[in-house]
């Protein structure tokens, strides 16, 4: 009798989400995707803890402490207080995208800042009895990056460094939401209106970008996710077309394809496919190949000078990147703008050799001879440069006033997918964020558990390290862990 | 001095005044406050609430006491605007351009009125202020947008603006700086927007929850100094600011008050709803009453199976266009469900929602009857839209009901008695009547009230 059965396939793109975030199981995750997800982890956790030193961190943290609540989450890098998993959630998001240092995946987004923060969180919020392995944070960890990725194929508009919508706003939100879903081993039908309602938190605009609110765009992925999850758990329903409907999840995109996902039969998962960007410095994804570009002219220049950059002699330089306009900055005055211009980044590179957390210090960035060179900076925009971190290139020339032009090109820089960081490069990132902020004995204890974290029991260790408790405390409840646990 | 769209904004919620409020404008959002308030009450009796509710003292150390009165529940700070389900039941006030602009910020102003200590504690016209300027910045906002002349396609309106509003209310209530106003729009901006598709579901009244709740999130964000885009609403080129939203921008700056700001609700009053469905059933359920009423005179009584055809002349609007309805959401958005009620009951009110009235045989076969048709003269805004009901008789007559304006629209506005019945029979549900009496006094006199969470205290 109901007329609509003849205007909705039987299989909406919506229900096959639900079954597969429903359906997907330990199993399904190859060894490649294990291995890759794991740098993400850990990445991510490094960058959040560093993080949580940021002034943007040290906001929402005073704000999020007007709720408290029973059940609570840790804050990373935090003994001293814990909050509801929800502001947990929103806090730790916040500081993994703090300073732009988190994972960048394509089509573009930042894929784990979303996902990390709010499993954790909630995986500290079950009760005692009910203990969450490492490996359901893995699947979990997993099924919400997969979403993200998926979600990001509907649209053409999504393969190019984004204009409108934030991607992670979008995408990120139902990747949180998906991810939470699949840890609270929700029903199909719940998994579907996890969707749906997380669908109306999604979406946050560009401008925000390079301004201190733009952190907030992940904490609130994070938060909002894990809230949506949270209410369709409670029976909270929404629309079961979301995805399908262009008045749905199309609403962000100005051309929208929804696809039904692989079957569950030997998944093939995004992350097998196209494996992260991991950054060296806290900046915009397309600085990185012009830091490449630079620190290379500036080895050329300082050769025939001494090692000493010829400052003076410095005529004009012109950098040759994609048309991005919220990173074509040519005075960036805050950290936060720093951090999206092509222009200051080129200069860094140039003045000081390579990147660095340091390089966006405030007196850093104000430095005269800095100064100086961005006045001398252009962009030029070849037709071939296409706004894409599957494909941009970058070209830094140096025209010196005796007229001799140093220039030089980047295709791929070091911790792009094609030429991803190397083990000990990516441990070397981690020690240097998480040391700033937790002892040894932490740090190493969540190198160790996130390398092992498909076999660990309690994956309640990874906040008890991320809290910075001591040794000691950690021996103990370790020990008393396996008297409860039994390993075997 | 050349100021940005955004900087306008920022310095009109921060330099307006009470005196800036005309007679007409306080008298109209009284108004609104008073419905939204009963209509808020009556939401918290519903499936909905329970669930919010149930959610937000998972994450709170306070348990509520007695479940219906709603900020008595002293709940986590940020969620007591969340609870408030003032569009539960679609029974809220809506405005034009479109959207339901009161249950986006009183929620969030009754929360910020109790935040506040003692001795800084707003009056009853500081409240008002707030409210209005909660409203202003709403209306100016979807001026910028012809797309949001119209019953909207992709984004609700009141996730969009509304979020906007309960900041800039929220802001002013807290006397925040320009600066901060400034980042109290940008911080919002970056959590508004939800997509129509959850319409007519049961996640479409958290579109209000969360306006009013991140609004008020975006100001204490920017009380304690969190920085934003200060250009938001301005046209940005390659890097879209709150015109993300919308397909065509084109912000303008807003007038510094001077002796003379006139509110938009001056100009442009709201409509208050009789009965929980979506708007546009009040002209199609006023034409059923019409036609109902001729049918019977010339019938004797009302005999469904004398009518062979029941014809709907609406405008196009897909997500009210919903011929079978199977939940209370999806009656709330049908014109067909809407007309059928009226023609079969002689009214529609807050039972016809039930799951017994929604499944009843008799309204079953008089839907089955409907033919709906879309007469190019009706355009799908709430301005300017009609609603026609015709009835074939098998006996070759035809009965026709039109009606332009419904009695509650802003061209026909409700009574004071009316407005009251309404407040009245919604409270009842939750509050006593000696309560009731005090809020409808405490309303009426509000410029005068010393200390403005009362009227929270009071609910």
């Amino acid at each position: 009798l109901n007329i609509y059965f003849f205007f909705f396939p039987s299989q909406t793109v919506t229900g096959n989400f639900a079954n597969v975030i429903h359906g997907l199981n330990a199993n399904h995750l190859t060894d490649q995707v294990i291995q890759r997800s794991k740098r993400m982890i850990l990445d991510t956790l490094g960058v959040g803890l560093l993080g949580t030193s940021t002034e943007v961190c040290h906001k929402v943290t005073r704000y999020s402490k007007i709720y408290s609540s029973d059940i609570s989450s840790t804050i990373w890098g935090h003994l001293d207080f814990r909050l509801p998993p929800l502001y947990a959630a929103f806090v730790n998001g916040v500081a993994v995208h703090s300073m732009d240092f988190d994972d960048t995946w394509h089509p573009a987004t930042h894929p784990s800042g979303a996902v990390l923060p709010a499993v954790i969180a909630l995986s500290e919020a079950f009760p005692q009895k009910k203990k969450i392995s490492g490996l359901d944070l893995l699947l979990a960890f997993n099924v919400g990056i997969e979403v993200q990725g998926r979600l990001l194929r509907f649209s053409s508009e999504a393969r190019n460094i984004p204009k409108r919508f934030h991607p992670p706003t979008v995408v990120g939100t139902m990747g949180s939401a998906a991810a939470c879903a699949k840890l609270l081993a929700l029903d199909r039908l719940k998994c579907k209106n996890t969707l749906a309602i997380a669908a109306s938190y999604a979406g946050a605009p560009l401008a925000n970008a390079a301004t201190q609110t733009k952190p907030l765009h992940v904490g609130n992925a994070a938060k909002h996710g894990l809230e949506a999850a949270c209410l369709a758990s409670q029976g909270l329903q929404g629309n079961k077309q979301i995805l399908d409907m262009e008045s749905g999840i199309g609403a962000f995109y100005t051309d929208y394809n929804p696809q039904t996902l692989p079957t569950l039969q030997s998944y093939p998962w995004l992350l097998d496919q196209q494996d992260v960007a991991i950054k060296c410095f806290p900046a915009h994804l397309g600085t990185h190949w012009v830091a490449d570009a630079a620190s290379s002219v500036r080895k050329k220049l300082v050769e025939s000078s001494d090692n000493l950059l010829p400052l003076d002699k410095i005529e004009k330089i012109i950098l040759k990147v994609p048309e991005v306009k919220y990173v074509n900055r040519p005075r960036p005055i805050s950290e936060h703008e720093a951090r999206h211009s092509f222009q200051f980044v080129a200069c860094s590179a140039l003045l000081n050799g390579s990147m660095s957390v340091q390089s966006f210090t405030s007196e850093n960035v104000h430095q005269p001879a800095l100064q100086e060179l961005l006045c001398k900076t252009q962009l030029e925009h070849p037709p071939d440069n296409t706004p894409s971190f599957d494909s941009l290139y970058c070209e830094v020339s140096v025209t010196l006033r005796d007229g001799n032009t140093i220039s030089d090109r980047c295709d791929t820089f070091y911790g792009h997918w094609r030429k991803p960081l190397k083990k000990e490069d990516l441990e070397k990132k981690f020690q240097s964020n998480a040391s700033s902020v937790l002892p040894a004995e932490a740090t190493e204890g969540i190198i160790e558990t996130v390398y092992n974290l498909e076999n660990v029991k309690d994956c309640s260790v990874l906040s008890t390290f991320l809290s910075g408790r001591s040794a000691r405390a950690l021996s103990e409840k370790r020990h008393a862990q396996s008297n409860i646990v039994g390993f075997g | 001095l050349w100021e940005t769209v955004t900087s306008s904004f920022a310095s009109f919620i921060h330099g307006v005044q009470p005196e800036h409020l005309s007679k007409i404008v306080r008298h109209r959002s009284k108004r609104m406050i008073l419905d939204s308030i009963g209509v808020g009450l009556v939401g918290s009796t519903t499936h909905v609430f329970d669930i919010a509710l149930q959610y937000s003292s998972a994450i709170s150390t306070r348990t509520p006491s007695s479940l219906p009165q709603l900020p008595a529940l002293h709940t986590s700070m940020s969620l007591s605007p969340f609870l408030w389900q003032t569009h539960s039941m679609d029974f809220d006030d809506t405005w034009h351009p479109a959207t339901h602009p009161s249950g986006a910020i009183l929620p969030a102003l009754l929360a910020a009125s109790q935040m506040l200590p003692p001795s800084t504690k707003p009056n009853g016209m500081d409240f008002l202020l707030a409210f209005n300027v909660g409203l202003e910045v709403q209306g100016r906002l979807m001026h910028f947008s012809t797309e949001a002349h119209n019953i909207p396609k992709r984004f609700h309106p009141p996730s969009v603006v509304g979020t906007m509003g309960s900041a800039a209310a929220t802001a002013k209530l807290l006397s925040l700086s320009t600066a901060q106003c400034t980042h109290a729009l940008g911080i919002a901006a970056s959590l508004a927007g939800a997509p129509m598709a959850n319409a007519a579901t049961q996640a479409k009244p958290l579109h209000i929850g969360n306006a009013t709740r991140l609004g008020f999130e975006a100001a204490l964000l920017a009380a304690r100094g969190m920085e934003a885009n200060p250009l938001i609403l301005d046209d940005i080129p390659g890097c879209s600011g709150f015109s993300v939203f919308y397909s065509v921008y084109q912000p303008k700056p807003l007038s510094t008050p001077s002796d003379h700001h006139e509110f938009l609700l001056e100009k442009q009053d709201i409509a208050f709803k009789r009965f929980p469905a979506h708007l546009g059933m009040h002209w199609v359920v006023d034409a059923a009453l019409s036609v109902r009423n001729l049918f019977i005179h010339y019938a004797g009584s009302f005999s469904p199976s004398l009518i062979r055809t029941i014809v709907l002349k609406i405008p196009v609007s897909k997500y009210i266009n919903r011929p079978f309805p199977s939940s209370e959401h999806e009656a709330r958005h049908s014109f067909q469900f809407n007309a059928c009620t009226a023609l079969l009951d002689g009214e529609v009110g807050l039972s016809s929602f039930t799951e017994s009235s929604i499944h009843r045989q008799e309204l079953r076969e008089l839907l089955d009857k409907v033919v709906v048709e879309h007469p190019e003269d009706n355009v799908a805004n709430f301005d300017k839209m009609y609603g026609e009901v015709e009835l074939l008789l098998h006996s070759g007559d035809v009965l026709t009901g039109k009606c332009d304006t419904f009695y509650g629209h802003w061209r026909k506005p409700l009574s004071k008695e009316s407005l009251l019945k309404k407040f009245r029979s919604n409270a009842s549900h939750v509050l006593s009547e000696e309560k009731i009496e005090t809020i409808i006094t405490m309303v009426d006199n509000l410029e005068n009230l010393s200390d403005s969470s009362q009227l929270a205290c009071s609910l």
